[in-house]
């Protein structure tokens, strides 16, 4: 997968924007949008309503057949044999395959070691079942305080357990320490949590000779067919990915991944289009995840809350031998800082990027710190932060929101650490604040006009659920001064022109500036054309409210279809690119939030979340505020639910469904509020991942404000606050 | 007005039993289908226990007011027999142990887990799937509140969401908000559209559902 979406471990110090470059005038985006910004429906909400939308998992081919894999029982083990026999003479098997050799390694449960294809899934199933390989189990660790145990197992025969991460250190940590009043010493921690999309990961693949057709649930099509190529050893030329409709990715979908792969041999070896769906147990097990993070910090603050140094250990995993990077300290800014990080690997599937890599984990670290650092000098958790936060820019609008959103929340009726009233169920108040880049480039389109005046915008990306369909027809219904109906936008095939996978928030900022640019250009193009119809130059004529007329005087003009009919037998067709001063990179965001805490139960219910988010220029309302809310949604998971528990002596998952592993319902959503800041002046930026970083935090620290004790680690749990309250009660928790 | 009891879909709110496992050993699925559909198999389990299979036996299945015959094991679930074999597509398949209700189809007009429900068990009776809601092109009131608000993101729990609302509607047709969460609280979104998809259903049934 992309290195572009890894986690950022020195991400974490803010920077002013680079100044955005001015785009072509001819570009820019309009000054009195007619429908940018607005609230314009879901263009493919009919499909998604109705049952119509095919998925992958949807796509049918005649002649199809199921493919299932074999997957390693075993955290650790080494394969002696695998025996294909039994299952090659199993009913309405067509194909089957080993993935591994004997003597090779797995080293997490669910590693894959073989595959097969039959006529139907349940005879798949049971052909599956019956590829048998002996492994001989070897000693396995599934905790990282295993992996670091001093005589701990390795998790791989050859290999180390832990690898030296990032050391960064600035200014001079001695004279920080020696100038603060307080110093706070703890440790904090997130868990792991899976991406549970809701479709799981997998492929249909159908070869024509040597040509593959892959049906793929991917964020990124031309990234996955030049993996296929790649992987199988074929030209790229004679791959074609095709994504329509994706059911949640979340990052965790940018590669074929083995089992992309061993469809696409299983359709080879059997002569049929294959279709292979991993199920809720694979998925959870070898799909990705959010990696662990812990930080033993030690930080200090001057009587009148000035931070003043910033000392952490920290350490994390990301699975059989993938890393866990996060940023350390987070946002705020600590003067004289020191971090050292240890990557620690465990026996179970590798990490992937999930929705804003590392941000949540080290917010979380940070964010609860701070209000402990707070109360040490009695501050307001609100001002201390404005204290500390960086200045304010149009990518670090903290302060102004923290302020903002404080009167808004109704933040002055927060009481101080420990709700004091009686009784058992305590409220409580927090905050915290986040960062992260977005910005995105590299998108080619093509727009086609035609004389009956169809428009047909193309572009090879894909839409992950986050509306970049719904953006295409807009932009391109914008900038042809067309109704969103008149537009038809084309998408998920890399068949279209090329467009970068879907992570980090880049696909807003990559596509919107492409699509922009090439109805301009194909406009250029239709002018050239109907300008002489009208009797004035090209560059006399303008394209708005469904008609093409000279400027200045709608009534010399024709409507839309009329103009295109001068187009004849030479349809307008043109290609274009992403070009500069029409997006940029940098968002910021605060968030509040208000819970009760039943200190008798341990239950934490979130009554309130209010959300302040910039993003850049708004492209459609509606979908952007449904980023934020499934941000916002995602966290409180995050926060309170779920967590990928492996069991320490047996190194299985113990919840790899849907009912132990801990999703929110709807009877689990607060009332939230939203202010998306539009700043049209910065151009697109993208909002996907902002939203889901802060929230968990804010959570955490009105939990700490209701009941007075602080829970350093994730997820808030009922038994975890019980022992909170349990230690504070028995002397404090600092 | 009736009990809200009487007015909640049967459906469990939260499941936290493997049923996928239970029903695949189970052979023959009536006392599995009384945990879906309680009481819904009561006279066939009354009747006895009837042996067929295990090879495929055909399958007679009302689907959307049309008759779908198939050929199919008996283990074949009614979520499994309509997306493989009828190419109804539209019910997703999730977590395929009734604990998300992605599959959530109407049969006799009550909800159930299509994923947890044998296919051989439902012959006779009445079945909707989210393909069957719209009526000769139109939208139903919650289809359209649920674009109109933006009630859906990668909408891969969205059919199971549109059925068990137009199944709360239909019944309760005017829900309290605490009837709404209730009767949707066994259907989940990774995406995060709840607060949306309460405001859709509170506009669906302002404008009420009607069946087709």
């Amino acid at each position: 997968m992309s290195e572009q979406n890894t986690g950022r471990g020195r991400g974490a110090a803010p920077q002013p924007p680079p100044p955005i470059p001015t785009p072509d005038p001819k570009y820019a985006w309009p000054a009195k949008p007619a429908l940018l910004g607005t609230a314009v429906k879901r263009i493919d909400g009919p499909d998604k309503v109705t049952g119509r939308a095919r998925y992958t998992y949807d796509i049918n081919r005649p002649g199809m057949i199921y493919g299932r894999m074999v997957r390693s029982p075993y955290p650790h083990a080494k394969i002696v044999s695998i025996d294909l026999a039994a299952a090659e003479k199993a009913p309405g098997v067509r194909a089957v395959l080993a993935w591994k050799e004997p003597g090779a390694e797995v080293v997490y449960q669910g590693d894959p070691v073989a595959a097969v294809a039959a006529d139907t899934e349940e005879r798949a199933r049971d052909a599956a079942q019956m590829v048998r390989v002996r492994y001989e189990p070897l000693p396995h660790v599934s905790t990282e305080a295993q992996a670091l145990a001093a005589d701990a197992p390795k998790w791989h025969s050859t290999q180390e357990n832990t690898r030296a991460g990032v050391r960064q250190e600035t200014g001079d940590l001695e004279a920080g320490f020696k100038e603060a009043a307080h110093v706070v010493e703890a440790t904090y921690s997130t868990h792991v949590i899976t991406h549970v999309c809701l479709e799981t990961h997998g492929a249909v693949c159908e070869w024509d000779g040597d040509q593959l057709t892959a049906w793929v649930t991917t964020q990124g099509v031309h990234q996955c067919a030049q993996q296929f190529a790649q992987s199988l050893g074929i030209p790229q030329s004679n791959v074609r990915v095709i994504t329509q409709y994706m059911g949640g990715g979340f990052g965790s979908k940018f590669a074929p991944d083995v089992q992309g792969l061993i469809c696409a041999r299983l359709a080879k070896l059997a002569n049929a289009p294959v279709k292979l769906m991993l199920d809720r147990k694979e998925e959870h097990l070898d799909t990705g995840n959010r990696p662990s993070a812990f930080a033993q910090i030690r930080a200090g603050v001057t009587n009148d809350g000035k931070l003043t140094a910033f000392d952490g250990r920290s350490w994390g995993t990301g699975g059989a031998g993938a890393n866990a990077n996060f940023p350390l300290p987070y946002l705020y800014q600590f003067p004289n800082r020191r971090r050292v990080h240890t990557d620690v690997y465990i026996n179970a599937g590798q990490q992937r990027a999930m929705r804003a890599p590392g941000h949540p984990q080290g917010c979380f670290l940070t964010e609860i710190l701070m209000d402990e650092l707070a109360d040490r000098v009695k501050i307001d958790p609100v001002e201390f932060r404005i204290k500390n936060a960086p200045p304010k820019a149009p990518n670090q609008m903290w302060v102004e929101y923290f302020q903002q959103g404080a009167r808004q929340f109704g933040w002055e009726k927060r009481h101080p650490t420990g709700d004091p009233a009686p009784g058992p169920i305590k409220a409580g108040m927090g905050v915290s604040a986040h960062l992260w880049g977005g910005g995105g480039r590299g998108t080619q389109a093509h727009v086609d006009i035609s004389s009956d005046g169809a428009v047909v915008v193309r572009c090879g990306t894909q839409d992950l659920g986050t509306g970049t369909r719904t953006l295409v027809t807009i932009v391109a219904a914008e900038t042809l001064g067309l109704p969103t109906s008149a537009v038809k936008a084309e998408i998920g095939d890399t068949n279209y022109p090329f467009s970068p996978g879907s992570g980090g928030s880049t696909t807003a900022a990559s596509v919107s500036p492409a699509i922009r640019i090439t109805s301009i250009k194909a406009l250029d193009a239709l002018f050239a054309r109907v300008a002489p119809v009208l009797g004035t130059a090209p560059e006399n004529v303008v394209a708005e409210g469904g008609r093409i007329h000279v400027k200045g005087d709608p009534t010399k003009g024709l409507a839309w279809k009329d103009a295109c009919k001068h187009l004849g037998t030479e349809p307008i067709s043109v290609d274009g690119q992403w070009g500069e001063g029409l997006s940029s990179s940098g968002t910021s965001g605060v968030q509040f939030a208000e819970v009760t805490v039943d200190i008798e139960t341990g239950v934490v219910r979130i009554k309130r979340i209010l959300a302040m988010q910039d993003c850049g220029l708004i492209v459609d309302k509606l979908t952007a505020e449904s980023q934020v809310y499934g941000g916002i949604i995602a966290a409180i998971n995050f926060a309170l639910f779920e967590d990928r528990l492996l069991d320490r002596v047996t190194g299985q998952m113990v919840n790899p469904n849907m009912e132990w592993y801990l999703l929110a319902g709807m009877s689990d959503i607060p009332t939230i509020d939203i202010v998306l800041n539009n700043m049209p002046e910065r151009g697109v930026i993208g909002i996907g991942e902002p939203p889901t970083v802060s929230t968990a935090s804010a959570i955490a620290n009105a939990v700490r404000n209701a009941t007075g004790a602080t829970i350093r680690s994730l997820p808030l749990h009922p038994h975890k606050v019980l022992a909170a309250l349990e230690q504070q009660k028995a002397g404090g928790t600092q | 007005m009736s009990s809200s009891k009487d007015n909640l879909p049967d459906k469990p709110d939260r499941v936290s039993v493997s049923r996928r496992d239970f029903l695949k050993t189970a052979g023959v699925g009536s006392l599995a289908t009384a945990v879906t559909a309680a009481g819904a198999a009561e006279a066939e389990a009354q009747a006895g226990p009837r042996v067929v299979g295990p090879g495929d036996v055909p399958v007679a299945l009302t689907v959307n007011g049309k008759r779908v015959d198939l050929r199919i094991e008996p283990r074949v679930t009614l979520l499994d027999a309509l997306r493989n074999r009828a190419d109804l597509t539209g019910n997703k398949r999730v977590c395929d142990r009734g604990s998300c209700g992605a599959c959530t189809m109407i049969v006799d007009g009550r909800t159930v887990y299509a994923c947890s429900t044998l296919a051989i068990d439902v012959q006779g009776k009445q079945i909707r799937t989210v393909e069957g809601l719209a009526s000769s092109g139109s939208l139903n009131a919650v289809q359209q509140a649920f674009c109109d608000v933006d009630a859906l993101m990668c909408g891969f729990c969205t059919p199971g969401f549109i059925v068990a609302a137009t199944a709360l509607l239909e019944r309760t047709p005017n829900p309290t908000s605490e009837q709404i969460r209730r009767g949707l609280d066994g259907n989940i979104c990774r995406c995060g559209t709840f607060v949306r998809i309460m405001e859709a259903t509170v506009a669906a049934a302002a404008k009420g559902v009607r069946r087709v």
